[in-house]
């Protein structure tokens, strides 16, 4: 960018280095953008993660298989729900558990649930980043359904540590099956006001469409997994290409975008595949209602735990992305080696590239749309 | 303001033996403090009626602690402002940092001086009126800059030069939205626009109904107006989830309270020029605020102007909390490919109407029709 | 962009920006919807399951340290002393719920179902001392003196009745009783930090 000056020099223009982040309001947590910038316009975004990281894996080496289990509260605390239940599959998968049916449904209730709460708040702050403070309220009140739901159920609001090794820390309360149901008819609409509301206003649209598109095959290529990925037009999902738990029971739609308002893969697709997946966890949760067994919650486990050597991946469909766990055994009642792959931390490898030539804002609006969360990120 | 002097030593005989100039000037100074205090006044309560606002359409409360029913929150809100450590950053350009709040704080406040709030409620009834209030607001395009450049803050920068973009981008569209109303009145004077909006029962000789075109330019005009003092959906210099808080982000205490103060200061003189130039200002519906006692038509004739000034400031925080935020450069298209274009051919439109009926509104033409 | 689609593209804008307005006024005027709730008067019902601040009934805790070794975080310690009775005695049994997570893996781990989460969760306190729980009242070292102390009378008179009964039964004999331990052995988990 040259321009010349009354007296004929060239006019030299310099580059600045801002940084989004640490503390930044829409960063979603301590991520931190390193963006270089011609005037408004980004020519280098450069995420430089590390600022929550606890050493999720490395505690999950200290302690027990049971013990790990409220840690993955912390992995996605949006999502606690599916990182237990996540954890709890995979070590199940390891020492080859049995777990009784009824547990395994109202695991998959309160993923469901959680995924739809989950997708609330990347809705509702997504919105809070693109300016429109209303709607991340209206997620805000609706969370606080699911959020008194499990409460009920398991007695915490955040970090809800429901699902044990072997099935779930206590049966369904009186009542609350009937008050899921009440919640799933409160909700539903609830979703056609929100599209009503902003995701088709025309700001709202302009925002989105058309900013950062993601090719399906760049998204394969890049590792990408969950709404992201789907968001690009690839309908993949675990619940249904690699199915876990009694997911086969449940008839859903795999949601993907469909470029209905700009390029397929931009922001307003990844957008628009969390609301409609919000639609599809309605209707997994209604027919789990429908179908869920009597029976026991847990199943028999010896309370000093010690799966047999070997090892295991599993990986589920948290809300953002595919959550892998690889976990060793060494027979002990520790896990030798643990390793965690989050849908957030891949995501984040494409940052870089699809920010180039944006603005500043968009660079909020990438980040929304990716749905990342800092501690699944830097665990 | 003379003549209001003049008046007032031919009322109270005392002041006979004090000069002129000197009472003009008490005058002066009175009739600012009494704006001023209005000023104030409506800005910390417009901050209550704002949050409360927020707190009804966000299905929650609002602030519900200081005072019944959070009545006073405004003034514990002030009280913070002021007890405040102000905070000047160590690198900052410490004149400009501390000179910018005044710019924008006196570019929003001389506004008030030419709203015509009654009959005789108007602090200097200038002949340019309108003129005179883009001209001044204007001047809060300097502030924010500066705030910008001298915090020494990138973020803050950022904001100074967005609002630079989008203040000079969008006076054109305001400006020209308020002209339909300058041609029907034939006077760039806001108590003659508000005058010559009195006929036909007091609401049918509204600028607004006055033609399509004028109904368009209204419209046009609260858009852009919304857009030039930095409300959202257009209020990217302050952006809080891009730009952190834009210009003002360096900036605390009462310095903050200023820009604060300002930005609901625009806010109301936004409301007050819509209604005076095209909600038929003071004027009384069916009353001839004219015929009244003079201290009577006054105090109904504020009230009505009150009231329709509240209203429309009431569907600013409607829009704010309902609508996302531009990106900057649709911001700039939205300003140059819709709003300048819209407007001027909505001014055409006007002229044309004022050519072709003589002058004439609607409601007028239908008027005569019943004789 | 035809004249067409700049017409439709204002009418989007107005069309979409209106439907929107009307929600938010919906929810503007309907004053049924504030949802907040007004905390330090209002108080939500607490579920049963609530995993609020710990409670140890320690008149029902037999010192298994069961929890302890649960506990991910460690923030519980205790330290009993085995009594007169052969029960273990408590000295101490603390709760540092300022590292707590409120997991409820210790309750769970319970066999005697004396831990307990309570429904409680105000607890700000400025000093991080006041986040320690005690639900051992007495000093530690005056339980373990008075235990000792009983263990050792036990002791004697268990003595005394085994030389009484001895002396009764067969007086020739001359092995000198052997008392039961006056120390305690089982000082189990000590966690202090």
């Amino acid at each position: 960018m040259t321009g010349m000056t009354a007296r004929g020099e060239a006019l030299r223009t310099q580059e600045m280095t801002i940084n989004m982040g640490p503390q930044h309001p829409s960063t979603h947590g301590v991520l931190r953008v390193i963006l270089t910038t011609d005037g408004e316009v980004v020519t280098r975004a450069v995420p430089d993660v590390g600022y929550l990281h606890r050493g999720l894996e490395k505690i999950g080496e200290r302690v027990t298989y049971a013990q790990f289990m409220p840690f993955t509260d912390r992995l996605d605390y949006l999502a606690a729900m599916n990182c237990n239940c996540a954890w709890a599959w995979a070590v199940e998968k390891l020492a080859k558990i049995e777990v009784p049916e009824r547990a395994e449904f109202l695991r998959v209730i309160v993923a469901e649930l959680n995924r739809i709460s989950s997708h609330l708040i990347a809705f509702g702050s997504f919105t809070a980043d693109m300016g429109a403070f209303t709607p991340f309220l209206y997620a805000i009140r609706e969370r606080e359904r699911v959020n008194d739901l499990f409460e009920m159920i398991c007695g915490n609001r955040l970090t809800y540590n429901y699902a044990r090794i072997g099935g779930v820390s206590g049966d369904a309360p009186p009542g609350f099956l009937e008050k899921t149901k009440e919640f799933l008819d409160y909700f539903e609409p609830k979703i056609d006001e929100y599209n009503n509301l902003i995701s088709y206003n025309k700001i709202f649209v302009h925002r989105l469409a058309n900013v950062a598109v993601i090719p399906a095959e760049e998204a394969v290529a890049y590792g990408m997994t969950g709404p992201n990925l789907r968001g690009s037009g690839v309908p993949f999902d675990l619940r249904r290409d690699e199915p876990y738990s009694v997911y086969p029971k449940f008839d859903f739609k795999v949601c993907v975008g469909t470029g209905e308002r700009g390029k397929l893969g931009d922001c307003f697709d990844r957008y628009m595949v969390r609301i409609n997946e919000m639609r599809e966890s309605v209707k997994i949760v209604r027919q789990a209602l429908a179908q869920i067994p009597e029976g026991p919650v847990m199943a028999k486990v010896p309370r000093v735990f010690k799966p047999p050597a070997g090892e295991t991946y599993f990986r589920s469909e948290c809300p953002r992305g595919e959550t892998g766990i690889y976990v060793v055994s060494d027979g002990s009642a520790n896990p030798f080696r643990l390793k965690i792959r989050t849908g957030s931390f891949v995501t984040m490898n494409i940052f870089e590239k699809v920010t180039k030539g944006l603005m500043i804002a968009d660079i909020v609006a990438v980040i929304g749309s990716f749905d990342i969360i800092l501690p699944e990120i830097d665990r | 303001m003379e003549a209001l002097a003049r008046s007032l030593v031919n009322f109270v005989p005392v002041l006979g033996g004090v000069p002129l100039w000197t009472i003009t000037l008490l005058v002066m100074v009175a009739s600012a403090a009494v704006v001023l205090v209005f000023a104030l006044t409506f800005e910390g309560v417009g901050s209550l009626v704002l949050r409360k606002v927020a707190g009804d359409i966000q299905a929650r409360i609002g602030p519900n602690r200081v005072g019944p029913n959070g009545m006073l929150q405004f003034l514990a809100d002030g009280v913070k402002l002021v007890l405040k450590e102000d905070i000047i950053p160590a690198r900052a350009d410490r004149l400009l940092f501390r000179l910018a709040p005044y710019f924008v704080f006196v570019g929003s406040f001389a506004a008030f001086v030419v709203v015509p709030f009654g009959v005789g409620l108007i602090a200097a009834d200038l002949n340019i009126g309108i003129y005179y209030v883009m001209a001044v607001t204007s001047l809060v395009v300097v502030g924010i800059l500066l705030a910008g450049w001298s915090s020494n803050n990138k973020w803050a920068l950022l904001g100074g030069m967005r609002a630079a973009a989008q203040i000079v981008s969008y006076e054109i569209p305001v400006g020209m939205a308020l002209i339909p109303a300058v041609l029907v009145a034939g006077s760039l004077s806001l108590q003659a626009i508000v005058k010559s909006q009195g006929g036909l029962f007091g609401i049918f000789g509204w600028n607004l109904f006055h033609d399509p075109f004028a109904f368009f330019s209204f419209l046009l005009y609260f858009t852009a107006a919304q857009a030039e003092t930095n409300q959202t959906p257009f209020d990217l210099p302050e952006a809080e989830s891009e730009l952190v808080s834009g210009y003002n982000v360096e900036y605390s205490g009462i310095r903050f309270g200023l820009f604060f103060l300002a930005e609901f200061g625009d806010m109301f003189i936004v409301a007050a020029l819509a209604t005076a130039c095209f909600l038929g200002g003071w004027n009384v519906p069916f009353v001839s605020v004219a015929a009244l006692p003079p201290v009577w038509g006054n105090l109904l004739s504020l009230g009505v102007f009150l009231g329709k000034a509240f209203t429309m400031v009431l569907i600013m925080m409607w829009v704010r909390w309902t609508l996302p935020r531009l990106r900057v450069d649709q911001l700039m298209r939205m300003s140059w490919k819709y709003m300048v274009p819209l407007t001027f051919v909505n001014l055409l439109g006007v002229s044309l109407w004022l050519l072709l009926f003589h002058g004439k509104g609607i409601p007028q033409m239908i008027a005569s029709l019943f004789g | 962009m035809g004249l067409k689609e700049y017409l439709n593209d204002i009418m989007e804008a107005v069309v979409t920006t209106v439907k929107g307005m009307r929600i938010t006024a919906a929810y503007g005027v309907d004053p049924k919807e504030e949802v907040t709730l007004q905390y330090p008067e209002e108080r939500w019902e607490v579920p049963e399951r609530f995993r609020g601040f710990l409670h140890n009934d320690i008149k029902v805790c037999t010192s298994c340290t069961m929890c302890v070794k649960v506990c991910p975080v460690d923030c519980i310690s205790l330290e009993a002393v085995r009594g007169a009775d052969k029960k273990m005695v408590l000295a101490f049994y603390d709760i540092n719920i300022g590292r707590c997570m409120y997991c409820g893996l210790c309750v769970e781990a319970c066999p005697v179902k004396s831990l307990k989460h309570t429904g409680g969760y105000e607890r700000a306190s400025v000093d991080r001392g006041e986040l320690i729980l005690h639900f051992v009242h007495e000093d530690a070292a005056e339980i373990k003196a008075r235990v000792a102390r009983q263990v050792a009378e036990a002791a004697a008179k268990a003595a005394e009745a085994q030389a009484a009964s001895r002396a009764a039964e067969a007086p020739a004999a001359a092995k000198s009783p052997e008392a039961p331990p006056a120390d305690p052995k089982a000082a189990k988990g000590e966690h202090r930090e």
